[in-house]
């Protein structure tokens, strides 16, 4: 009987091994192994990148690059990073492991999981594109104007930049709003929101600031770019235009973006790190709500990037008060952490390694955040290389190591191996001190008065061993990056199996299969309690197989708090549409780019038909 | 919600009945809310542009503020256009579906009046003002035009919906397209009433 309806399940959810299944998936296992993989070489893309600058940096009055091809470069590896690598991964993530987490068969849009998959590859590779003509966006990843604008930036670099980050806009708003959905509909049933994995909470808090930040951004590089290719006069002195209204647009979305980056790798955290300590997370309550609350209060900080620009005292101390505020709710979490392991029993995984690293981290990126949020502390630094230590203290402490430490936790469930722990833990460490010789010594270049985004520095002014240390840190990072890298091509044949359940860890995600099936579980679980694989309740206990609903594409929908049955979910089945969808938003931008107008509106009326064809009704495939 | 067809199974997938047997018909709804509730945010934020860059007078342009006379009945038309609208999705919801169509297809109607109405609106206008002629011309055209190209999205959905071939509840998606749909022309619709407000109204009070 049983076996009967795995077949079943598999044949209504199964995406078919073929050219057309490649291109056409809807499947959430399918899509997020792609986001993980396309961001993971974004990320050795920008760290190549990274690279290159730190050899130019390396030795005083250096010739490697000329300052042109310098700020191409820094800007590359910036935009990459902040858009193309630390988002996405942590959207990987989410793709493929909460409809696990919950219980459901797929995102409640699987077919705009596809299409937001497809636009996120297509807005890189059209960034991506500028390189190969020669002509890529210069202007830090900030793109303050007047610099960016056409007289102090000719050339196709910044309209590559302003066009492909409103690309990437469509494709992160449409993944935000499928997690929002997903989320509040289709969780198992018992699965009550005081009972949600903590990422899921860090997802939804910055799904909803995505919905309202993020169109910011748009607005932004749409002003920009009509300023740039049409004449008009957003940001133009001249014309009667504010060159501020760019930094105040960008920052109304460059803060919340902040935590976009990294709440939800503080959710993984908290997920994993309460499994390698065998016991429940300490403060659950008060860990998610200091997560709604930084993407609350986040919305209130922006202004602390602009405290140079010349303000009103009491704006500035506004803004510098919220700003230490976001701190405390950072310290909850930290703290919970720390009680965790240390009222636990941890077990040092490489993954527990990675994950006391960011902890390591966080706390002196953030400290040295608070530094630069008092305000004459951030005059003396600003624009120095202080402010990029601290920046990439958070972003590769905040966000690499949990994605590293998540790696090493999640990827035997995706790959069904298991990866080695010595390599890991040589991985760790290698990129821990890499990481740390890279950027210390940056806190001392900024208050030595180093500037940031200079191309070289002549000798003399206390720079010039600071900078070579720095240097050989970054290279270490790199080889403790590589290392991972190969652990993980070495494990998809050599691992390990992992079985179900390789860390006996607690939420739903681990009850299935290693790969998960197409269908992910055979019986909708449901849940009674926050560790539903610790407690005694059998998940999948369904005597009459009213949880199968293998009576088509079907998942279940719930309500939004309490996770009561509601009605059953239709799930679309693969669809070309998507793609070609994409294929013709991609032609319509490159138009712009080259201003094409009539190239541009053929690619919209592709755009409408195709959306019409995914649209329109179809008929519903029944059980063989 | 409608109710799953589930007698047209074979008997082996029939013999278990699933734990509840309605059809969620309401994820489109909540898609359609959400994508209002960003393209709000984007219209804040252009309006937030525009009195920034008024340098706080609400009353800005000083000098020749823009006329009423054709866009005051343009916010009529809208308005009488969500109302036929609404008449029509409460005809849809009593069954009586060709009274649908004919609403929507009015609706339609209005909506390309309106178009006209701007298409005019703009020629006058551009005899004295140009989006290059100062960043007052560029915001004022960026967000009308922006308003437009959204009425112009809501045209095309309703259209889409005007074309469908049937709009009685169905166990296929997908579901209630008329009410999404609706949702976001009322949204169009009411974006242009903070526009009236703020672009059209304010510089004219003194």
């Amino acid at each position: 009987m049983s076996t009967a309806i795995e077949e079943r399940l598999t044949n209504l959810w199964e995406t078919p091994h073929t050219l057309y299944g490649w291109f056409a998936t809807v499947d959430h296992k399918q899509i997020g192994k792609r986001y993980l993989v396309t961001a993971m070489a974004f990320l050795i893309a920008g760290g190549l990148e990274a690279l290159v600058m730190r050899l130019q940096l390396a030795k005083a009055n250096q010739n490697l690059l000329s300052p042109e091809v310098y700020n191409q470069i820094f800007t590359m590896h910036a935009v990459t990073m902040i858009f193309w690598y630390a988002s996405p991964i942590l959207s990987g993530f989410a793709v493929y492991f909460i409809p696990l987490m919950i219980g459901a068969r797929d995102m409640a849009y699987p077919r705009l999981n596809a299409f937001t998959y497809w636009s996120f590859l297509f807005s890189g590779l059209f960034l991506y594109g500028s390189v190969l003509v020669g002509q890529s966006p210069h202007g830090g990843w900030f793109a303050y104007v007047p610099f960016t604008s056409k007289t102090y930036s000719p050339g196709l670099g910044m309209d590559f930049y302003a066009l492909a980050l409103i690309f990437l806009t469509i494709s992160t708003e449409g993944g935000a709003i499928n997690f929002i959905v997903t989320i509040f509909r289709l969780r198992a049933p018992g699965m009550t929101v005081s009972k949600m994995p903590l990422f899921l909470y860090s997802t939804l808090t910055i799904s909803c600031a995505i919905i309202l930040a993020l169109p910011s951004l748009t607005v932004a590089c749409v002003f920009l770019e009509l300023d740039r290719q049409w004449g008009f006069h957003f940001f133009d002195v001249a014309g009667g235009g504010a060159p501020l209204l760019w930094q105040q647009l960008f920052w109304i979305f460059g803060h919340p973006w902040v935590y976009v980056v990294f709440l939800p790798a503080t959710g993984m955290i908290s997920m994993l790190i309460p499994v390698f300590s065998r016991r429940p997370i300490v403060g659950y309550p008060y860990v998610a709500l200091s997560t709604v609350l930084t993407g609350l209060v986040g919305f209130g900080v922006w202004v602390h990037h602009m405290f140079a620009v010349g303000m009103s005292q009491m704006g500035m101390s506004f803004f510098s008060a919220a700003s230490m505020t976001i701190s405390i709710f950072s310290a909850v979490q930290v703290f919970a952490w720390l009680a965790t392991v240390w009222t636990g029993r941890p077990i040092p995984t490489a993954s527990f390694k990675f994950a006391m690293g960011f902890i390591a981290l966080l706390v002196i990126g953030g400290l040295n955040g608070i530094v630069t949020a008092v305000i004459p502390v951030d005059w003396q630094v600003h624009d120095t290389y202080f402010v990029v230590s601290h920046l990439h203290y958070v972003l590769v402490g905040a966000n690499m190591f949990p994605v590293f430490a998540a790696f090493y936790y999640w990827l035997p469930k995706i790959t069904g191996r298991m990866l080695d722990e010595r390599v890991g833990t040589w991985s760790f460490w290698i990129m821990f001190i890499g990481m740390n010789v890279t950027f210390f010594p940056m806190h001392l270049l900024g208050i030595e008065g180093m500037t940031r985004r200079i191309y070289t520095f002549p000798s003399g002014l206390g720079w010039d061993s600071l900078n070579l240390i720095s240097t050989i840190g970054a290279f270490v990072l790199a080889v403790g990056i590589l290392l991972s890298v190969l652990n993980f091509f070495a494990s998809l044949s050599g691992g390990r199996l992992a079985g179900r359940n390789p860390w006996k860890a607690d939420t739903l995600e681990w009850s299935t299969d290693s790969p998960p099936a197409p269908y992910g579980s055979v019986h909708i679980p449901t849940v009674v309690s926050r560790h539903p694989l610790w407690d005694d309740h059998d998940e999948e206990e369904d005597p009459g197989d009213a949880r199968v609903l293998d009576q088509g594409r079907l998942t279940l929908a719930s309500t939004s708090l309490d996770a009561e049955p509601l009605a059953l979910a239709r799930m679309p089945e693969d669809s070309l549409w998507p793609f070609l969808f994409n294929l013709a938003m991609t032609l319509f931008f490159v138009a712009l780019v080259i201003k094409w107008l009539w190239l541009a509106l053929a690619g919209v009326i592709a755009m409408l038909v195709f959306n019409a064809f995914w649209l329109w009704p179809k008929p519903i495939k029944r059980p063989a | 919600m409608s109710t799953i067809a589930l007698d047209r199974l074979p008997p082996d997938v029939a013999s278990h009945p699933p734990l509840v047997s309605e059809l969620d018909d309401r994820r489109g709804t909540a898609a359609m809310w959400l994508f209002i509730l960003t393209e709000a945010a984007l219209f804040i934020l252009l309006f937030f542009s525009y009195f920034y860059l008024a340098e706080g007078g609400w009353r800005w342009p000083m000098e020749e503020p823009p006329k009423l006379h054709l866009a005051i009945p343009m916010l009529v038309v809208l308005w009488i256009s969500s109302g036929v609208l609404h008449w029509g999705e409460k005809q849809v919801k009593a069954r009586r579906y060709s009274r649908g169509r004919a609403g929507l297809a009015v609706t339609i109607l209005l909506g390309l009046i309106f178009l006209v109405m701007q298409a005019f609106e703009y020629r006058e206008h551009l005899r004295t003002l140009s989006p290059q002629t100062n960043v007052y011309g560029s915001i004022f055209y960026t967000i009308t035009t922006f308003h437009a190209a959204h009425l112009i999205l809501g045209l095309l959905m309703l259209l889409y919906v005007l074309f469908l071939p049937r709009y009685e509840p169905v166990d296929r998606p997908p579901h209630r397209p008329f009410h999404n749909a609706a949702l976001y022309w009322h949204f169009v619709d009411f974006v242009w009433v903070w526009i009236i407000a703020f672009l059209y109204i304010a510089p004219n009070t003194r």
